[in-house]
């Protein structure tokens, strides 16, 4: 990357930053979710409470959130995309940066600085919580194990974003993007997995799950970490290309 | 200089442009003219390289909007609408602006101060007035202070202060050297402030010349146009 370009870069990655951390509506769905996501913790800890123990149980009770506390990062993604179309800010955005490729995959990566961070926060909240209140039921403190799994819910929850980010810029709606995506993740997923067992590990959500699924002796997974991270990416990189396919394509 | 050259555009069945050319010089304010439907949003959006044409081209000094090096500080454009998210601030909607462009922020304190807007800078822009988002929009294309300016309807929503501001401000803005192109539906403001007229009529352009040309043996502008666009006028020049 010449200089110039790289310049150009860092100027228009800033706009990007510069938009998202501007907009109410991505600060309402952060702390939104991240309050939520600690009201489910509570929950979650004083129901396992009465019968787990271990440092196992601590992150899967302090992860067992995570299905809910997705639908604040798929918010989070459509809102970066579909933003744009109120207003009429798409003109002023592509006015100001006629480059469709390069301003969307820019975009991607503001949110993605965004979104990491972010996801860290709210995921390790919910996981320090349930410590906290489980800590008398382990006696050894495995810092590793929970990092690991931290950084696979961080992963997990930023490719969503990500995932989302795309189908909003396909779409180009909050509504239809929502219904789409929130359908999928909380109504066709869920039945998918049952009528379709032999392939519901490489469907975008449930292999995103083997990133951070802390693995039990008594159980068989199928997929490892890192091959759960690398369907969920491949989902992403297929969304995200269609959408600059068709970003640089059609009418704004 | 602003070159259109047999812009033809179609949007699925339908034709919006049917092979149009005209020209908005420097040192000159062009007016561009049409009912509605007529196809001059499509035209300007396609010169901005919002749209895709589907034959032929719209050029800025010789180049597709996109290949522009540094588009903002070459035109300036304020379309329909403020051009800003409802929720975010008047200023924060310049700054990204500004930061995108490589322009020091105080550039967005000048902007806000030449349209009028400093004081509700900080008021997020759903909750400006039509007049006030024309002025955002204004903002936003001053900006990079570019050599052209494209501009739709840009007088709808003001008071007349604010007419006579842009008014003013145009022509000071051609006799700079400048160029200017707008659309625009009021006749006798747009008498006032333009030297080139092009009057575009179901996709195709039915006039375009100077304003003493395009007028012609009619008493008034709005006269020429009602006379070169209603149903019983020819359809093309």
């Amino acid at each position: 990357m010449s200089v110039s370009s790289s310049k150009k870069l860092t100027y228009i990655l800033r706009a990007e930053l510069g938009k998202l951390v501007t907009l109410p509506l991505i600060w309402h769905t952060l702390i939104g979710a991240f309050i939520l996501n600690l009201v489910l913790a509570a929950a979650f800890t004083s129901a396992g409470l009465q019968e787990a123990s271990g440092m196992q149980s601590i992150l899967n009770i302090g992860l067992a959130s995570m299905g809910y506390l997705q639908a604040g990062f798929i918010i989070l993604g459509i809102l970066a995309t579909c933003s744009e179309y109120t207003g009429g800010q798409i003109r002023t955005t592509l006015t100001t940066i006629p480059w469709r490729g390069f301003q969307l995959c820019t975009k991607l990566l503001a949110l993605v600085m965004i979104t990491v961070p972010a996801a860290f926060i709210i995921a390790a909240s919910g996981v320090l919580y349930t410590f906290i209140m489980m800590r008398d039921t382990t006696v050894v403190i495995q810092i590793d194990t929970m990092l690991r799994t931290l950084l696979g819910a961080t992963g997990y929850l930023t490719l969503t974003t990500l995932l989302s980010t795309a189908i909003g810029a396909l779409l180009r709606r909050t509504t239809p993007a929502l219904v789409i995506l929130l359908g999928y993740y909380f109504i066709v997923s869920p039945l998918w997995r049952d009528y379709l067992p032999g392939i519901r590990n490489y469907f975008p959500d449930t292999a995103g799950y083997y990133m951070f699924m802390p693995t039990s002796s008594d159980e068989i997974n199928v997929l490892s970490p890192l091959q759960g991270t690398g369907i969920s990416m491949l989902w992403t990189m297929f969304f995200f290309t269609v959408a600059i396919v068709f970003y640089r394509r059609r009418d704004a | 200089m602003l070159t259109i050259n047999n812009l033809v555009k179609h949007r699925g069945t339908q034709k919006i442009l049917s092979g149009i050319s005209f020209k908005a010089r420097p040192g000159r304010v062009t007016g561009f003219l049409g009912p509605n439907g007529a196809g001059k949003s499509s035209t300007l959006r396609i010169l901005l390289g919002l749209d895709r044409a589907t034959s032929g081209s719209a050029l800025i000094n010789g180049k597709p909007f996109a290949e522009l090096h540094n588009p903002l500080a070459t035109v300036g454009a304020a379309l329909d609408g403020s051009g800003a998210h409802r929720m975010r601030t008047g200023r924060a909607h310049l700054n990204w602006i500004a930061c995108a462009a490589r322009l020091p922020r105080s550039r967005v304190e000048d902007v806000l101060d030449i349209v009028g807007l400093t004081n509700a800078a900080d008021k997020r822009v759903g909750s400006y007035s039509l007049g006030m988002g024309k002025r955002l929009g204004m903002a936003a294309a001053l900006l990079g202070d570019p050599k052209i300016l494209i501009l739709d309807e840009p007088v709808n929503g003001l008071d007349p202060e604010g007419i006579r501001f842009i008014r003013t401000f145009l022509r000071k803005r051609a006799e700079s050297g400048n160029t200017v192109l707008l659309s625009s539906h009021l006749m006798g403001e747009l008498a006032e402030t333009v030297d080139d007229v092009v009057i575009i009529k179901r996709g195709k352009i039915v006039a375009d010349g100077a304003l003493e040309e395009v007028i012609g043996k009619h008493a008034t502008l709005e006269e020429a146009y009602f006379a070169l666009t209603s149903e019983q006028a020819g359809d093309a020049r």
